[in-house]
């Protein structure tokens, strides 16, 4: 231990009987009988900072500090290290943050933070390591994103069509030839560039010692001192109609995603009352959506429709809200998970129909009672765990929010009124101006029967009910307004090329 | 495993019985209460101070490992579906609707081995979680329209799963690895027989009858709640609930005395895929050797084992490898999965897989390798116990397989236990060729 380090924790032990000294760069939340301490330190930068040609720079180099060598330690010496301590730390990328995090038992905490702070300190970014881990990102772009999961490549797909031409419209993970394209000397230099001290928020969380709060502000500290310039935040262009691409791909359903930018960012007014309309409407993995409703439950035809006014990146693979993926620029998205391809114009119709319908009645007094109950507590869900709330927090510091989120959300629900919902839905929704992407197999006959607005009669294998029956008469029939010029398809050999 | 039935039912038959847990040198943080009702049905309860909230897991013992008639498989999968279609006292719709009142986090996952009903909620809405669970577990009731509906629905898990090459290869390995046993068959199911669903109305309420009974099922409860109040609650909403669970007639394996290879072509692009999969034993914590063969998963194919450093780090042949040499009621597979970069070097990964398990034959690993694994398994474990719902699912199967909760300090106990000797006889025993079965898989040109 160095002597500064010796002073400092002598420094933070004095100090430990009253709080340490408020900072504009540290979160924390302390748990004292939590066991484990959670760390999620937050870089100002994301795939939005990607040079043109050199997509995925974001992405690469922060796999490279978690993923490889330091400059102390070979990468197979980290993991022996981490292994008896079972412990790890990795980095999240999105479009505007770098979250570097990790959770640790406090009985192992001194190997560990020695560790942790190595690799932001002295990522060695080294040859080999880059070789692995570049290959590895291509690798899940050719095989695993757009062979192996079609609702994650139809989302990816719909995430770059609205964001097209700003900073937002690429793909975190950038593309096979932009990922070609990067050198280790880009690695480097954006390292030094986004990767400073001025640049970075500490969240700690759990049952941490004050000493900690000092010892890794003032290891960080070690970090060059610049601030950069961040991008403006994104301006999607605006577009009128319905415009869609359709992946062509030898798949057996399909996945279909839509969704259009909004202006509403979590914290702002109509936040609170758009986020319990989208709990009605589209609830994430869960029956008490409305669209999982009309489309899986009524009628048998998938697996679940969902709908979102967060950016939710990983949805099959979660169940509550992702957190560290702060936006200055949001959108409404729509989920419908894959339907026999017989169905897919029927499923697009009926889940446009549906958004055509509240928007245009509200949302009835009874469904706003009974979601103003169901977010009330389940909202207790989004945040269990130290390092999720760890999470929330530095959320709600990007988006100039104070106060514990989960309670803070819970209260805006509790006094909403059905008026201020209605409004608000009226206010930012729409169902006229979407974009739209499948990945499906026979995408000329689908562009045609779009195109063309042909009724798509639905067969069932078992009974329905009447009314069932006589919705689907409507839905059948519901116009599209899709034009010829509005309509692209993709190989999808050629996605993210 | 016959045994071990019978044990149960002359625990059950001994009448309801209080077992006040006190435990002071076990690996489990927690303090927890077990019961058993007269009708078989075992309570297990972890009171846990903190959120709030509270995890209710329902965990049925039946699983995919169940479905040994013809034509059937995916069947315990399917019925999961069905215990959401309600009652006649709560019709689904009334279901659901109290369900997001509560705004709990509910629903259910099949396995192999068992299935498991969750839900998470604030811990004042326990009495309501009791009597909605204890009704659909005691009077489900459905139309046949409603059944051939959700059999749609499965039926589009299906198609979502099987775009991923893992499902695919799954499917072959298991139909390969055994002859008898339902272990031969993936959770979902056969394609065929999940089409063949809607026609099925009648056996499932003789699926429900014979398997969704207290004689075969636990509940496992965590978080901020009063034990008394909570067994108060469950005696008297369970407690007519009559026992006859029927035993399926799941056929033994028999023992696999050469090796076996199956080979499939994926109709899309994928990178290949090898799996190495040896027959593995049924959990018996009590066989030093059998726990000391669960150990090897991490022990030679973990991030810090040289065949990862070779083929991850170095050469960097392959995308990922991994195993899992986990716990299941009967003797399953112990498998070694690797993504491969190149198709050229699936026979030098599978020769790198050989040389690993052959070097162990005759290498002692160190007292250091063996300290920091156990070590590894300790904080891992506790590491994964932060909030109720993750005490109560990080239980489940270890429940599910034994019917208890001991079985977790005594597993732990065990590696501690563990040692060189221990190890080696567990490759001798486990990892020999003739137990295995190698499944490739390698997209469309």
């Amino acid at each position: 231990m160095t002597r500064l380090r010796s002073i400092i924790i002598l420094a933070g032990m004095l100090m430990s009987a009253c709080s340490p000294p408020p900072s504009e760069n540290v979160v924390l939340l302390p748990v004292a009988d939590d066991p484990t301490i959670s760390f999620r330190v937050w870089f100002k930068v994301g795939s939005q900072c990607d040079p043109a040609g050199k997509e995925g720079l974001a992405a690469l180099t922060a796999a490279m500090m978690t993923e490889g060598a330091t400059e102390a330690r070979s990468y197979e010496t980290i993991l022996a290290e981490l292994y008896p301590i079972a412990a790890s730390y990795g980095a999240s990328v999105d479009k505007e943050m770098t979250i570097i995090s990790g959770r640790v038992h406090r009985d192992n905490l001194d190997p560990y933070y020695e560790l942790f702070t190595d690799a932001i300190l002295h990522p060695a970014f080294a040859e080999e390591d880059f070789e692995r881990i570049r290959t590895d990102m291509i690798n899940s772009i050719r095989k695993s994103l757009r062979y192996a999961n079609d609702e994650e490549l139809g989302k990816a797909v719909l995430y770059d069509f609205i964001y097209e031409g700003t900073p937002y419209g690429h793909l975190d993970m950038g593309t096979v030839s932009s990922l070609e394209n990067i050198t280790l000397d880009d690695v480097r230099s954006f390292y030094r560039a986004w990767f400073t001290g001025q640049n970075l928020i500490v969240g700690l969380g759990g049952g941490y010692h004050d000493t900690l709060v000092f010892n890794i502000q003032e290891d960080l500290a070690a970090l060059p001192a610049s601030e950069p310039t961040q991008p403006p935040p994104p301006e999607p262009a605006s577009f009128e109609g319905l415009h869609m691409r359709i992946v062509e791909k030898d798949c057996n359903a399909t996945a279909i995603s839509f969704g259009f930018p909004i202006d509403v960012l979590r914290g702002d007014e109509d936040f609170w009352a758009l986020a319990l309309f989208n709990s009605w409407f589209g609830e994430h993995r869960n029956s008490s959506s409305h669209l999982y409703q009309v489309i899986r439950e009524a009628r048998g035809m998938n697996y679940g429709d969902y709908s979102y006014i967060e950016i939710f990146p990983n949805g099959g693979r979660r169940q509550m809200p992702p957190t560290n993926h702060a936006r200055r620029q949001q959108l409404f998205e729509v989920w419908i998970r894959p339907v026999q391809h017989a169905h897919r114009h029927f499923a697009l119709r009926a889940a446009i129909r549906e958004l055509q319908q509240v928007i245009e009645n509200g949302m009835t007094e009874e469904q706003f009672e009974l979601t103003q109950r169901f977010l009330g507590k389940y909202a207790l869900h989004y945040a269990t765990t130290t390092s999720r709330r760890l999470g929330y927090a530095i959320d709600s510091k990007f988006y100039g929010m104070h106060g514990e989120y989960v309670e803070l959300f819970r209260r805006e629900i509790a006094n909403l009124t059905l008026e201020e919902v209605n409004a608000a839905i009226r206010r930012h929704l729409q169902f006229s101006n979407i974009r739209i992407a499948a990945v499906t197999s026979g995408a000329e006959e689908f562009k045609r029967d779009l195109i063309a607005d042909v009724p798509s009669p639905i067969t069932y294998e078992t009974p329905k009910p009447e009314e069932v029956l006589e919705e689907d008469r409507a839905i059948m029939a519901y116009p599209l307004n899709f034009t010829e010029d509005r309509i692209t398809i993709i190989p999808v050999e050629d996605v993210f090329d | 495993m016959r045994l071990f039935i019978h044990a149960m039912l002359l625990l059950t038959l001994s009448g309801g019985m209080l077992m006040a847990e006190s435990r002071e040198n076990g690996v489990f943080p927690y303090a927890y209460t077990v019961e058993t009702l007269e009708n078989g049905l075992t309570v297990i309860m972890i009171p846990m101070s903190g959120s709030g909230l509270m995890s209710y897991y329902s965990i049925v013992r039946t699983g995919s490992r169940d479905e040994f008639e013809a034509g059937k498989t995916g069947f315990a999968h399917f019925f999961e579906h069905m215990m959401f279609r309600g009652t006649k006292n709560y019709p689904a719709a009334m279901y659901d609707r109290m369900v997001t009142e509560m705004g709990a986090d509910a629903n259910a996952y099949t396995t192999d081995d068992y299935t498991a009903y969750h839900l998470s909620f604030a811990a004042e809405d326990l009495e309501t979680v009791v009597k909605l669970e204890s009704d659909r577990f005691q009077n489900l009731d459905y139309e046949e329209a409603a059944f051939q509906t959700e059999a749609g629905a499965v039926y589009g898990e299906y198609r979502k799963n099987i775009s991923n090459p893992w499902q695919v290869l799954f499917e072959a390995l298991l139909g390969k690895a055994f002859t008898r046993h339902t272990y031969g068959h993936t959770t979902i199911g056969f394609e065929e027989d999940i089409k063949a669903m809607p026609q099925l109305y009648e056996y499932s309420k003789e699926f429900f009858s014979r398997y969704y009974r207290p004689d075969n099922t636990v509940l496992l409860l965590a978080g901020n709640f009063r034990e008394a109040d909570a067994m108060e609650l469950i005696r008297r909403h369970y407690g007519d609930w009559e026992a006859g669970y029927q035993m399926p007639d799941v056929l033994a394996e028999p023992a696999q005395t050469a090796e076996r290879r199956v080979d499939v072509v994926y109709e899309g692009k994928t990178l290949p895929l090898l799996v190495v999969s040896y027959k593995g034993p049924a959990l018996d914590v009590g066989d030093p050797v059998m726990v000391a063969g669960s150990m090897l998963e991490e022990l030679l194919f973990g991030e810090t084992s040289d065949i990862y450093r070779t083929l991850v780090l170095k050469e960097q042949k392959v995308q990922f490898i991994s195993a899992d040499f986990g716990f299941n009621r009967d003797p399953r597979l112990w498998s070694i999965y690797a993504m491969i970069k190149d198709e050229a070097d699936i026979a030098s990964v599978r020769t790198e897989i050989d040389r690993t398990i052959a070097q162990f034959r005759s290498r002692t690993v160190s007292d250091r390798q063996l300290a920091d694994l156990k070590k590894r398994l300790k904080y891992s474990f506790l590491m994964g116990l932060d909030t109720p719902d993750k005490v109560a699912g990080r239980l489940a199967r270890l429940t599910a397989i034994t019917g208890g909760i001991d079985v977790v300090d005594r597993l732990y106990a065990a590696y501690d236990a563990v040692t060189p000797d221990d190890l080696r006889a567990a490759v001798e025993r486990y990892l020999a060729d003739e137990r295995r079965t190698i499944a490739t898989l390698k997209g469309r040109e």
